[in-house]
């Protein structure tokens, strides 16, 4: 189907942008990925897009002391294969070369990503492991906050209108921290059915910190903040892995749809955290 | 798809009953109601404009209510349709006080077709979740503005 009529603007620099996106008519149209195929669908009709391409200043990534500045508008295949996300960040290049297909990862965004805030994004779960932060912008605004205060609900945000993703900024790994990202791949889309991150830092033999994100198993992405507690302090035993995974899911509304009842997904972030884990212990060295 | 769950608002279920059935109440806690107007005994036109992310669709469509047991339970049924697709749903909901508020479980069914369900079965679940958990939210907080309203008058005879 062909979408609705809509007016085009192109700015070049991020104030323009923000300007353009003042009108609440306007919407930001980043990679176009999500937005672009529900426009012509007809699910979506804003009356204004604004092509953030041509913004140079969110395509950058950069490394600031301990962390990675991320433009928002580095594409997935660009976050794959930067050698700095790659050194210093590996856990969000594995995510990001997990995303979609090689078409999809060539234009769509991380900012694009974050704030279309799909409840199967694979991108969630790395940056809740990682507690990564977003810069938002507005006109004349900027504030930063975490990843786990800008996702809210299924594919609801903490942006207010006319506010813009600039940045996305992770921690450099320290020393004796492994990362994993595993996930079932639902075979058509290539969104996670569940996918778990996990973050883990070795200190005198045992687990020091443990970080897990989960993506695909609630409305939206969230930390698994028992099976974290349960691992940390641990000597990171099969026996005590499978435990802590067991709680992966606690709490949680698990959704259900056609690939996967809410039963079947439970029962996957147990088996997906306990892999993510074992694979970061591995990598902790 | 299967539809069961529960909310507690902090009132009475009498007051619950009646907030939930106040046409005014429901227009401003149905997420994206644009207009409630009564047709008939119990029954509703409602015009509602759904966004959910990017996603936008208006829906014209009617609420009944049947099987009115005050104030213990009535079941509710929603049909709506919309150039994405059509929403029909049906259910049960049962009031019961619980720590000076009232529980308010629902079990219903609930089918979409057309562009909505083709493409959004993935979110189906999820945003019909959302959707309610929002409704309960909004309809706790009018509890609390009736509820102090009357502590009001109550202090200023």
């Amino acid at each position: 189907m062909i979408a609705e009529n809509f007016e085009y603007a192109a700015p070049s620099t991020l104030e323009e942008a923000l300007e353009l996106l003042a009108d609440p008519e306007a919407k930001a149209l980043a990679g176009g990925m999500s937005l672009i195929p529900l426009m012509k669908l007809r699910l979506a009709a804003p009356g204004r897009l604004v092509d953030l391409r041509r913004v140079q200043e969110l395509k950058t990534i950069r490394r600031n002391g301990g962390a990675l500045h991320i433009g928002a508008l580095a594409s997935h295949s660009e976050i794959e294969s930067s050698p700095a996300v790659r050194s210093r960040c590996p856990l969000l290049a594995e995510t990001a070369s997990h995303i979609g297909d090689l078409q999809v990862r060539n234009m769509g965004t991380i900012g694009g990503s974050i704030a279309h805030n799909d409840p199967a994004a694979d991108y969630p779960a790395a940056l809740l492991a990682l507690e990564a932060q977003v810069k938002i912008a507005g006109q004349g605004t900027e504030r930063v906050v975490g990843l786990e205060e800008l996702l809210v609900d299924a594919m609801v945000t903490a942006l207010e209108p006319g506010e813009l993703i600039t940045e996305v900024i992770v921690p450099v790994d320290g020393e004796a921290t492994g990362t994993s990202y595993q996930k079932m791949r639902q075979p058509a889309s290539g969104f996670a059915i569940v996918g778990v991150a996990a973050r883990v830092t070795k200190s005198n033999g045992k687990i020091g910190r443990a970080r897990i994100g989960v993506t695909g198993l609630g409305p939206t992405g969230f930390r698994a903040r028992k099976a974290e507690e349960l691992l940390e302090g641990s000597s990171g035993s099969e026996e005590e892995i499978r435990r802590a995974a067991a709680a992966a899911a606690e709490g949680v509304e698990a959704n259900s749809d056609l690939h996967a009842s809410a039963e079947y997904r439970r029962h996957l972030a147990a088996v997906y955290t306990a892999r993510a884990v074992r694979a970061a212990l591995a990598r902790a060295s | 798809m299967r539809l069961s769950g529960s909310a507690t608002v902090p009132a009475a279920p009498q007051r619950v009953f009646e907030l939930l059935l106040d046409p005014a109440v429901l227009s401003r806690c149905l997420p994206g109601c644009q207009g409630l107007e009564r047709i008939g005994e119990d029954e509703y036109r409602m015009r509602m404009k759904a966004m959910i992310g990017a996603i936008s669709g208006a829906f014209d469509g009617t609420v009944r209510l049947t099987d009115r047991q005050f104030p213990e339970s009535f079941r509710m049924a929603v049909e709506g349709a919309g150039r994405a697709g059509f929403v029909k749903g049906e259910g049960l909901l049962k009031l019961t006080e619980k720590d000076g508020g009232t529980e308010v479980a629902y079990d219903g069914e609930l089918q979409a077709g057309g562009m909505i369900a083709s493409v959004g079965q993935r979110l189906l679940d999820t945003t019909a979740r959302m959707m309610i958990r929002r409704f309960f939210t909004r309809l706790s907080e009018e509890a609390g503005r009736r509820q102090r309203r009357l502590n009001g008058r109550e202090q200023n005879p």
